[in-house]
């Protein structure tokens, strides 16, 4: 299977605070990746150093995209900018949806930023709300929805484009148990389901092992990595500690 | 001193940094500085007696009727921004147990200390420009200390300013002491009621009607209370219509929006267009007090080959037009950028959220700038016509339209236009930090 994210070495501080200490990872094309660890170990900065939201202070992130591999570390704030509207889906806690704007604009937003004229990005977006059950909710303002359904909107809004990853920084923290599991449904669906790559930052165990792979960070360090293998599903710790 | 003890800790610099302190101090010591020198300047020409100090009386009245409610206008920004920073961590302690009545003091308590400091530099201010503007001669002599204002009115100024913040901070986070979730999921956008059009072109009609009767009128005192009363009420309810004016071409625009950047111009606009009105109301004010200053410069140019007394008056309109112009440039200054700072930081978990879906700043910056100059357009021309319309009865068209008048309109509108323009390039660097910073790092 062909990597579609790789990093190495990759190294952030903030302050006096080392936030990533040379974190290696290779992320197959389809795979999702579960990223655990307690609070202040470095999870959500490493989803943005592969993200391109951050770049780090050392070491570097390679994508594979059809035209060749991009080395993200390496681009300029507009390339990283551009690429995270082409190839990156994002869903978070929050869901950081537009309030102002309603659930199909929300959605269709990615695409026009892309150059796509309202009428065609707004259809397109549509048709991927009403995929995900919200086919009445297209005109609602995000305030008006509840919290499983806005999530469903930031994960409509993530896959609109095409993204060859889409990452996910805790997205059913918010959420009861049994919306939760209706997101990552619908999240797994639209995303390994599809061939696409996941990366989920969560600290629900629950969540995580709907990923193919856990990683566990701990001051800056992936510490353990367990992978699902067999016909059974099983979790094995394929490796422990990078340092 | 529980209350004093919680301030202390809140006092501490924020996310938003010093920018969200020092921002409505410098605002509110602006307008401080203001009010008071145009206080000053219109309470001179009251000491003055004989035939001709009317005339003078009346002018003055008419500038103050038109700065007064801007600059009050301003110190309402200015309070509304102190206000604003402190929005999460006031909802915060609301989920914290604290009770209503401890986050209304606090939020009072806050903003009215700003104030005050504000209002004591704005003193300082008032204090180092009037030995200047003093220098500036009336009926041939300098104002000199007759600007000096007394005491009692410089300390009711303060306090004026104090009550205004704590006034406005209150109302501004009812929402806050409402919910303790605060002010962010807003469910429905708000919708401007008819009655503001109906009540506004309701005190035109009737401000055009009293000034087109003061020919008929008898009493100098009557006559410079219907001018003063007409202008001030006529820019008071432009505050009134300009935001349903705004949130009805907006909600145009965003049915027809076809890019993103047009779209999130249209639904911010939207989102709040009292928001969006404070950002270009005081050009909507400059625009108003421009047709006054294009008037008086074309009656002077026709009016200068007469007798002394005559001569002297047509100089100090003139020097008068200048001072009303300049202060009115000075407050939209102030207040551009006051506004537009509280807007980036009342926005900055939208402007982050775009950035991660990969929109470019300077898209972003792009919809921002669409956002305020396109209301700009409308309030500038919306609010120069109603200007004409008023002053139709007193001067006459020839007048209004005379060379020198245009001239003068349309070099105010577009400094003022410029102004807003050069405040959002200014602000862009903020802009910019609140999109690419990334609070919760770790």
């Amino acid at each position: 299977m062909t990597a579609a994210l790789e990093a190495s070495g990759l190294t952030k501080t903030y302050g006096t605070t080392t936030a990533l200490a040379g974190v290696d990872l290779e992320i197959a094309t389809g795979e999702s990746v579960a990223i655990m660890g307690a609070s202040g170990s470095g999870k959500t900065t490493l989803l943005h150093c592969l993200a391109g939201i951050v770049t780090p202070d050392a070491g570097s992130v390679r994508l594979s995209t059809p035209a060749g591999p991009v080395v993200i570390s390496e681009l300029g704030d507009k390339q990283r900018s551009a690429l995270r509207r082409s190839a990156f889906g994002f869903v978070f806690q929050q869901g950081l949806l537009i309030p102002e704007l309603t659930a199909v604009e929300n959605v269709a937003l990615p695409l026009m930023l892309g150059g796509m004229d309202r009428p065609a990005a707004e259809q397109h977006a549509g048709s991927w709300l009403a995929a995900l059950g919200l086919a009445d909710k297209l005109g609602s303002r995000i305030g008006t929805l509840s919290g499983g359904q806005a999530q469903r909107v930031a994960i409509a809004r993530a896959q609109v484009a095409a993204p060859a990853v889409v990452f996910a920084d805790e997205p059913t923290g918010a959420l009861d148990s049994h919306t939760s599991t209706e997101v990552m449904d619908a999240l797994i669906g639209s995303t390994t389901a599809q061939g696409r790559t996941l990366v989920v930052v969560t600290h629900d165990e629950d969540v995580a092992a709907r990923c193919a792979r856990i990683l566990r960070l701990r001051d800056g360090r992936i510490v353990e990595s367990r992978t699902r293998v067999g016909a059974d599903g099983e979790m094995q710790l394929i490796e422990r500690d990078q340092a | 001193m529980k209350t004093l003890r919680i301030a202390r800790l809140l006092a501490r610099p924020g996310t938003t940094g010093r920018a969200a302190i020092a921002l409505p101090i410098v605002a509110f010591g602006v307008t401080t500085t203001l009010l008071t020198t145009v206080l000053g300047g219109a309470l001179a020409f009251f000491s003055w007696h004989g035939e001709i100090a009317f005339t003078y009386q009346a002018l003055a009245v008419i500038a103050l009727s038109l700065l007064i409610v801007p600059l009050v206008a301003l110190g309402g920004s200015a309070a509304r921004l102190s206000a604003r920073r402190r929005d999460d961590r006031l909802a915060t302690l609301r989920l914290l147990g604290a009770t209503r009545s401890t986050v209304a003091r606090l939020t009072v308590l806050e903003s009215t200390a700003l104030a005050v400091v504000g209002a004591l530099a704005g003193i300082l201010g008032y204090l180092a420009v009037t030995p200047l503007v003093g220098l500036i001669p009336f009926r041939g002599e300098p104002l000199g200390g007759s600007l000096w204002l007394p005491v009692w009115v410089v300390a009711v100024t303060v306090v004026g300013v104090a009550v205004l913040a704590a006034v406005s901070a209150a109302l501004g986070l009812r929402a806050v002491v409402i919910s303790p979730l605060g002010v962010r999921t807003r469910q429905k956008a708000p919708r401007m009621h008819w009655l503001r059009p109906v009540i506004g072109v309701a005190v035109i009609v009737a401000a055009f009607a009293a000034i087109k009767g003061i020919p008929a009128l008898d009493g100098v005192g009557t006559v410079v209370l219907v001018l003063g009363v007409g202008f001030g009420a006529v820019v008071a309810v432009l505050n009134l219509i300009g935001p349903f004016v705004i949130g009805a071409f907006a909600r145009r625009s965003a049915k027809r929006a076809r890019t993103a950047q047009r779209l999130l111009a249209a639904r911010g606009i939207l989102e709040s267009p009292k928001a969006a009105w404070r950002q270009v109301g005081g050009v909507a004010m400059t625009s108003f007090i421009a047709v006054f200053a294009g008037t008086a410069v074309s009656i002077a140019a026709t009016a200068s080959s007469t007798d002394r007394q005559t001569a002297e008056l047509v100089a100090d309109i003139r020097t008068g037009v200048i001072i009303t112009v300049v202060v009115s440039f000075l407050m939209v200054a102030c207040s551009v950028g006051v506004n537009q700072a509280s807007a980036i930081l009342d926005r900055r978990t939208l402007y982050a959220s775009l950035d991660r879906l990969g929109m470019p700043v300077a898209a972003m910056d792009a919809a921002r700038t669409r956002a305020v100059l396109s209301p700009l357009r409308i309030v500038t021309i919306g609010s120069a016509l109603v200007a004409a319309a008023l002053i139709l009865p007193l001067a006459g068209l020839s007048l209004i339209v005379a060379p020198a008048s245009l001239l003068t309109i349309a070099g105010c509108l577009a400094a003022g236009i410029l102004l807003v323009w050069l405040s959002l390039k200014a602000t862009r660097p903020m802009l910019n930090r609140a999109a690419t910073t990334v609070p919760d790092a770790l």
